[in-house]
């Protein structure tokens, strides 16, 4: 079981921002794809679960500093557990 | 390392890594700063592997600044010692050689010197980058010497203002009356004046900064690797906190980062009169080069 951030990438997809990506202590995890999302302009960022750490930098940079709320921690298990 | 001895062969390339391919295809290796810089983290592979520094690491996070800031990373060599960036340092696809017990400095002003005899037509840049301990405690005299000598690398040190490594000891550079794990009754003397040691002996460039500003960050760290090519060493001195010695909650770090920016950290930049204008010369020449 790991504590991992997840992205709402409907409610990213509609603010150009990448801060997320630019603030997250780990090379190669908190990744942002370009491509326009859900009839939106914007791309958006997505976890690498396998590598986030859970620190919720992210979180602070995305709820509290930019009042966006788009991800949260949460809970990942294994198919088996 | 050279471009060429990274792209395999196309009928092996099945069969190695699935992180050596990424970074072969979607590295930044041979690339235009603008497009796999600071700014586009997130968009390419970066250089930095998996390590095994702690959650919310700031230090693992100026790291990763570190090499996502480098003008050439397949010129460069890093050098480090004992602590725990090198945890991190030693992951990335940038050659990594290890410093004993602090004598990073040493062995950069051996390297240093060697590359320019070897590659005299172009650069090598070599960059030492230690914690705290490292660099200002066990390696201060081969760190003040490389700078007396005016050896032309750069050195960056990240201070945690702990031996966080081994279980939180005092360094030179915590501050007067930091209660540690290994200094219960606190810290009986202030912290060492890196930035004014460095100038004195003789640094080129020298900043102070706590890393909350992306661009400012990668500009600063530019900046030294540009004005040690030619001029002389450059030093950056990075507040990279310790969460664990110093009970950060990891999502309070970066405001951590931005309180002690207020502080004793406050931006702080030095550079000569050549350096000034070195700076000039190139961010005139192609605005986006230094960005």
């Amino acid at each position: 079981m790991y504590y991992v951030a997840k992205v709402n990438s409907e409610m990213c997809s509609t603010h150009k921002c990448n801060m997320c990506t630019l603030y997250c202590p780990e090379a190669n995890t908190l990744m942002y794809d370009k491509e326009p999302k859900h009839g939106n302009s914007n791309g958006t960022s997505w976890v690498d679960e396998d590598r986030c750490k859970g620190c919720a930098i992210c979180v602070y940079v995305c709820s509290d500093l930019l009042d966006r709320n788009c991800i949260e921690m949460v809970m990942v298990t294994t198919e088996e557990a | 390392m050279s471009l060429r001895y990274m792209i395999p062969a196309s009928k092996f390339k099945k069969y190695l890594p699935k992180d050596y391919v990424e970074l072969v295809d979607y590295g930044p290796f041979g690339k235009d700063y603008n497009d796999v810089g600071v700014k586009n983290m997130g968009t390419y592979k970066e250089l930095v592997e998996e390590h095994p520094m702690c959650s919310g690491c700031w230090m693992a996070y100026y790291i990763k600044i570190i090499f996502a800031s480098l003008p050439n990373p397949e010129d460069t060599v890093t050098i480090g010692t004992a602590g725990c960036g090198r945890l991190a340092i030693s992951q990335a696809a940038v050659p990594f050689i290890y410093g004993n017990y602090g004598d990073q400095n040493a062995m950069a002003s051996g390297i240093t010197r060697a590359f320019r005899l070897r590659f005299p037509d172009r650069h090598k840049d070599v960059i030492t980058i230690a914690g705290d301990g490292g660099m200002m405690d066990i390696g201060f005299s081969m760190t003040m010497h490389a700078w007396f000598r005016r050896e032309r690398f750069t050195t960056i040190m990240l201070d945690n203002e702990v031996y966080g490594n081994t279980g939180g000891q005092e360094s030179g550079m915590s501050m007067e009356g930091a209660i540690l794990k290994m200094s219960p009754t606190g810290k009986k003397f202030g912290k060492m004046p890196a930035m004014q040691l460095a100038i004195t002996a003789g640094c080129v460039y020298v900043v102070k900064m706590s890393p909350t500003n992306i661009n400012k960050a990668s500009k600063a760290i530019r900046r030294a690797i540009f004005a040690a090519r030619t001029l002389g060493p450059t030093f950056l001195h990075v507040y990279t906190s310790c969460n664990i010695e110093y009970s950060i909650p990891t999502n309070d770090v970066f405001r951590d980062a931005k309180e002690m920016e207020k502080g004793r950290f406050a931006y702080e930049e030095y550079m000569t009169d050549e350096a000034k204008e070195l700076f000039a010369q190139i961010e005139s020449k192609n605005k986006r080069e230094v960005s």
